[in-house]
Parts: C-alpha cells; sequence; structure tokens
C-alpha cells in the first residue's frame, strides 16, 4: 500500500475508533459526573460560538409553522405517533417563542390532501395557538402533503408584513414526496425576493428540494435522530435568528399603556381610565363580559384589552409592556465567555453561589471585566439564563450600564 | 388522591438587605440604640423566625451597598469561627446571628475609606444576583425527596437606579423562569423596578410608613409562604406603573417609537438610531399621480 494512502483510509482499512476510551470512570466507579461535564464542555462550547454579540438579530419575527399532517405522519417511528409528537412538542415550542420573542407574531398552517389548510392566522396570543394546536390532536392524516401550496400560502400571509420583522417560515416534513401543482423554482424565486427565510426540519430522511429551499432562503435543514434530537431542533428555532440580507430598519410606534394614577409630567387620569367597560378582545366572543378597573387602555384611542401585547383594533396601536422589550435586551448585550483556569489558591469559594471548591474540580472560570472566580455550574446558569454576570454587577464600575 | 411519594417541602429564604448607609438613619437615635441597629436585628429575628417554621427550611442572606456585594449567611470565611449561644438557644441562631454581625461589620467597614461613595447607587441587583446563583445551587444539590420553594425578600431604602435597569430586568426574567417568588420592603421611598419584579414574579411589594415596626411588619407580611398568603389578609397590591423610560431622556412616555434593530425606546421620532447606530428610512406615502378626469369619463 502506497504511504500516501494512510493519510485518506477506506474506513474498513483504518483501525478501530475507540470511541469508549472517551468514557472515563471516576474514582467511585461512576460515570455520571464523567458525562456531564462532557455535556457540560459541549454547552460552553456551543454558547461560546454564539457570544460574539456583533450579528444584527431579528427582534420582531412573523413565523409561519407548517405541519405535514399527510399519510405518512401516521408511522410510529416516533411514539405515539409522528403527528402527536410532532404536536407536544410544538406546544413547548410555542410556550418558548413567546417567551423569548414577546412582540412577534406566530401563524400554524398544516399540509395534507394535496392542499393546505390555514389552523391559525398570525397573531401574538399564546393562548390562541396552543389551544388550537391541542383541537388538531383528533384530526386524521392522510393524502400527499404539497411543498409548493404551503409555502405560497404562508408567503401571501407574510407578504404584507412590515419590512422591518424578520420573516420566517418553519417546516415539519415528514414525507419523502410532495405533489405541487406549478414549478416550485419560481416559490423558492419569490420567496428570496420577498426576504423570506425557510428552515425545514424533515422528519424521515434528506430530501433534496428540502435542501435546496433551505439554502437558497437562508434557512436551516436538519433531519432529526430520534425524539430528543427532534425537541432540541425545534427549540433551536426559538432564538432570534441572525438578519438574512437587508431588513429595513425603522422607527415603530408603539404604546406603553398602564400609567399610574400620580404623575408628575402632566398627563391627566380621567375617571374614564378606570371605569369598568368592555375589553375590545373579547368583544367577538358571546362570553365577553365586563371588565373592571383592571385592563390597560390604548393611550393614543382609549379602548381596553385584558393582556398586553396586543395590536389596537381601533388605532392600529402596538401595545406592550416594557418588560416585553427588555427581554430581548440581553441579546444586545451579550456577556463574554469566562476564562477556564486551574485553581487559585486565593479563591476559595464560588463568588456567584458562595460553593466551596473542592480538589476534584481542576477548573474555574473567571470573568475578563471583574476578574471573580466561578465554578463550572454557576458559569452555565449565568450563560444561559441569567445573561448578567454577579460580578460585574457587584463592582461599582462595572455594574453602572453604559448609555450615551 | 395522594401520591404516596410525597416529597418534602423545603422553604429557602434569600434576604437581600441593602446596607446603604442614608446619613438620617444612621444618626438618628431609637430608644437607646440606633436605627440601623434596630434594621438589623429585625433581619436576623426575621431569619430566625423562618428556620424556626420547619426543620428543613433553609436561609441566606446577602448584603450590599454602593461598594460592594457580600454573602453574610452561609459565611464564605474559610474559618469557622466560635459563637456562644445562651444556654436553651438552638445553635443555628446564635451562628446566624453571630456570622450576620460579624459581615455586616466587615462589609461596612470596608466603605469608611471615601465619603463619595455615598453618590452612586446601591448595588442591589449584583446582589440579588448572587442571591439567584445560590438558590439554583441548592436546587441541584437537594435530594430528589425534598421540592425546593424558594423565594427573594428585598429589604431595601434606596431609590431606583436606572443605569442597572438591565441587571434588574435579567434577574426578574430569570426568578420568573425558575419560579422564584421576589417580594420587596421598601422603607422610605418608593422603586418602580421593584414594584415591577414583584408583579412579574408574584410576589409582594409593601412600603413601610414607620420603620420601627419592621419586625412586625416582616412577620406579619413576609414570613408566611407564597402558598398560603392566599389565605391571610395582606396588604392590597400597588398599581405597577409599566410604561418604559426612553433612552434619551429617562422620561418616562405613553407612546414612543422603538427602533426595529435594537428595541431601544425614544421619544420622538428621530433619524437615526443613538444606540445601535441604524439610519431610519423615512416611510413616505406614495404620490400617486391625479388621473385625468376625461379619460376617466371616456372608459
Amino acid at each position: 500500500m502506497a504511504d500516501e494512502d494512510e493519510t485518506k483510509e477506506y474506513r474498513w482499512e483504518s483501525g478501530y475508533e475507540k470511541t469508549w476510551e472517551a468514557i472515563k470512570e471516576d474514582d467511585d466507579g461512576l460515570l455520571e459526573s464523567n458525562v456531564a461535564e462532557l455535556v457540560a464542555r459541549a454547552k460552553r462550547k456551543r454558547a461560546a460560538l454564539k457570544a460574539s454579540g456583533a450579528i444584527q438579530l431579528g427582534m420582531m419575527r412573523h413565523l409561519f409553522v407548517i405541519v405535514d399532517s399527510s399519510e405518512c405522519m401516521f408511522l410510529q417511528d416516533l411514539k405515539p405517533t409522528r403527528f402527536l409528537c410532532v404536536l407536544k412538542l410544538l406546544e413547548v415550542f410555542v410556550h418558548e417563542f413567546f417567551d423569548l420573542n414577546p412582540i412577534s407574531q406566530l401563524g400554524i398552517l398544516t399540509t395534507k390532501l394535496k392542499r393546505s389548510d390555514k389552523i391559525t392566522v398570525l397573531a401574538g396570543n399564546q393562548k390562541k395557538h396552543i389551544e388550537a394546536l391541542q383541537h388538531l390532536k383528533d384530526l386524521s392524516c392522510e393524502g400527499e402533503p404539497s411543498l409548493q401550496n404551503s409555502l405560497e400560502r404562508a408567503m401571501n400571509g407574510l407578504k404584507n408584513m412590515p419590512a422591518h420583522s424578520s420573516r420566517e417560515i418553519l417546516v415539519l416534513f415528514g414525507s419523502l414526496t410532495t405533489c405541487d401543482p406549478g414549478d416550485i423554482q419560481k416559490t423558492i424565486k419569490s420567496l428570496k425576493d420577498n426576504n423570506i427565510r425557510v428552515s425545514i426540519i424533515g422528519l424521515a430522511a434528506e430530501v433534496r428540494i428540502c435542501r435546496e429551499i433551505a439554502k437558497k432562503t437562508g434557512g436551516t435543514y436538519n433531519v432529526l435522530i430520534d425524539d430528543h434530537h427532534l425537541k432540541e431542533l425545534i427549540l433551536s428555532q426559538v432564538q432570534p435568528p441572525a438578519v438574512a440580507g437587508s431588513i429595513e430598519a425603522s422607527l415603530v410606534k408603539m404604546g406603553f399603556p398602564g400609567g399610574t394614577p400620580t404623575l408628575n409630567d402632566g398627563t391627566s387620569d380621567s375617571s374614564a381610565d378606570h371605569a369598568p367597560a368592555y375589553c375590545l378582545c373579547h368583544i367577538d366572543s358571546e362570553t365577553s363580559s365586563l371588565m373592571g378597573p383592571n385592563g390597560y387602555n390604548c393611550p393614543q384611542c382609549g379602548s381596553r384589552y385584558c393582556e398586553l401585547p396586543v395590536e389596537c383594533k381601533q388605532c392600529g396601536l402596538t401595545l406592550v409592556s416594557a418588560p416585553h422589550l427588555a427581554r430581548s435586551y440581553h441579546h444586545l448585550f451579550p456577556i463574554k465567555p469566562f476564562v477556564e483556569r486551574a485553581q487559585v489558591p486565593d479563591a476559595t469559594h464560588c463568588f456567584a453561589c458562595a460553593k466551596l471548591f473542592v480538589e476534584a474540580e481542576t477548573n474555574v472560570y473567571e470573568c475578563e471585566n471583574c476578574n471573580q472566580i466561578v465554578c463550572l455550574d454557576c458559569d452555565l446558569f449565568i450563560r444561559e439564563t441569567l445573561h448578567t454576570c454577579p460580578g460585574c454587577a457587584s463592582d461599582p464600575v462595572t455594574a453602572q450600564m453604559k448609555t450615551n | 388522591m395522594e401520591d404516596k411519594e410525597e416529597r418534602i417541602e423545603t422553604s429557602l429564604v434569600a434576604i437581600v438587605i441593602d446596607a446603604t448607609p442614608a446619613k438620617k438613619f444612621a444618626s438618628q437615635p431609637l430608644d437607646g440604640s440606633s436605627m440601623m441597629n434596630r434594621i438589623f436585628d429585625s433581619m436576623i429575628a426575621f431569619g430566625n423566625a423562618h428556620l424556626m417554621q420547619a426543620s428543613h427550611n433553609k436561609l441566606a442572606i446577602v448584603a450590599c451597598n454602593s461598594k460592594s456585594t457580600k454573602f453574610l449567611y452561609p459565611s464564605m470565611d474559610g474559618t469557622s469561627r466560635s459563637y456562644h449561644n445562651r444556654p436553651g438557644q438552638y445553635d443555628m441562631f446564635a451562628k446566624v446571628d453571630s456570622d450576620v454581625r460579624h459581615g455586616l461589620g466587615e462589609l461596612i467597614l470596608n466603605d469608611l475609606t471615601n465619603n463619595d461613595s455615598t453618590k452612586s447607587d446601591s448595588l442591589l441587583g449584583g446582589a440579588m444576583a448572587r442571591a439567584l446563583c445560590y438558590i439554583h445551587r441548592v436546587q441541584r444539590e437537594l435530594s430528589l425527596s425534598h421540592q425546593l420553594k424558594p423565594r427573594i425578600l428585598v429589604v431595601s431604602g434606596s431609590c431606583d437606579s436606572a443605569l442597572q435597569y438591565m441587571t434588574f430586568m435579567n434577574v426578574f426574567f430569570t426568578a420568573q423562569k425558575e419560579n422564584v417568588v421576589i417580594d420587596c420592603c421598601m422603607m422610605d421611598t418608593d422603586s418602580g423596578l421593584l414594584q415591577q419584579g414583584c408583579d412579574i414574579t408574584g410576589g409582594q411589594y409593601l412600603h413601610i410608613p414607620s420603620i420601627a415596626g419592621l419586625l412586625e411588619y416582616l412577620l406579619w407580611v413576609f414570613l408566611p409562604s407564597p402558598s398560603c398568603r392566599s389565605k391571610i389578609v395582606l396588604p392590597p397590591p400597588a398599581k405597577v406603573d409599566y410604561r418604559a423610560a426612553c433612552f434619551c431622556h429617562h422620561k418616562l412616555v405613553d407612546i414612543g417609537w422603538v427602533c426595529s434593530v435594537c428595541l431601544s425606546i425614544f421619544c420622538k421620532f428621530s433619524i437615526m438610531c443613538t444606540t445601535c447606530n441604524t439610519e431610519f428610512k423615512l416611510n413616505r406615502p406614495a404620490i400617486v399621480p391625479a388621473k385625468s378626469k376625461k379619460r376617466a369619463r371616456i372608459e
């Protein structure tokens, strides 16, 4: 065998990859801590890649979810059936999506019998979507899916959205075929022209047209391995994506209802603000009830709503509360990844949780700004959930937010 | 039907004390001991009262001032200090008492260096973040037979710090996600940010009219756990002001302009966003050419 073959051997020629050697038992013969460490390391690597902070993120998102309800979704390779498994995960997705992107809107479509059906319109109300998903469980899956029809329908819904929002489609596709009335290349072209990004999650195997759609529109295409992987893939769509192409930035007018009666800046509090009134969100339904003084009044036209965020039906103003916008602020000020170091004799306790550092913990993590040392678990917690370094917040110099 | 395996409920209270010395508190005597002393005594009594409720209950105390934050209990000192307990006193009460007094002493002494430091804001955000990390650690370390019910009690007399807005909001959203209830006991001034936090997490906000009765208010309002608060008559919730402050003047606005890229709020329409430096397109309505009337008549 020539020497050059050594570098590029075929699998059957090379030696075995001894993957089991990566996992070692610790002193007590347990594998748990080791596996947990490996998972933690993988998480840190991913988080470090994300935290560059220079990417522009699409905060206001309009997302259509297209669920394949064709015959093949009754297969039981995901328990109990593919369709029910997907619906369950979508409920979790809807909850997390509105948690992280409170001013975004979501719509749900299904495709079966070579057509596509609209389940919910683009709306920002979480409960409606979750209710609709629960009713969908009774739907029978039959016929063939139509990728083009569903994409065209979603595109019609997204075309009229304002230019500053990020337009996205997420397709959960379980079939290996599609039945389209026309040329899907034209659809792909118009998707691209309208700046719509399509991401597809395949439930069966890789389909070439899906790969092409995702590539041309700037989305992602993944095929799942098992149900845990599916959950991960769906939840990865919750994070705001980097801006694809050019999105026009504009100033959006928004209202912030909910002022207190005693104000110093001259705005008046008429008794009409707190009088009982019918709320406009339930006025169409038969069970609408008289609202007490606990609603929110639109600052522009005075109509009453039970909950925020909502788009005022009368004057078209988007009503949000300050915490809804603040939820997305942590993307704009990401914290730099902590530096991994060997244990320092000075720091006996983790700064964040006051845990004593034991000999077994080899690595501690240090923040570059404030030089405080934290343990591995606090590092993950800070990075994934808290988004604030306790050390920087406890230092009078770095605690103040940088404003112009 | 009761579950056969009922998990033991462990209640963890993390008290965050704002020890920023406002001059009027430090010098005002009340019944022989100064106001500050009385406040700290009430804290320790409250902490011990919580530990007394059930044997599994846990306590943590974090203090802050404008210079730094510090874990008072459990103490981060490596050396175990000897403490004398009065005969018949539960050991843990004496430990809490001794650790808190010692820790507070160190914290206040650290601040004596520069008088100008009283002008900068109290580091409440940092203290709450550390309390949350501690709660997260206890949650991980607790065995499966216990269920943790954590809450944070903030005792403070300082006004809002607009520059620490981000830290506060991150803490509130994390607390909401981790099911931690944030209660707040304000002396002297009102704090809009902490009101929002209590509303977001479902906690109780109270502005105390008289500081001499601090212990009474703590034991009445904040000692019961959130699950039994619905059965007790508590002070009515304050109406929270959820309006946002504009980034340019820090004034509260009813209707504002929001940059679609970075979500910063402005009170007036402008051409460029000061936070992310993007230029905005002015939306002019399309000018429709007037159709000539003659053509319309012929058609």
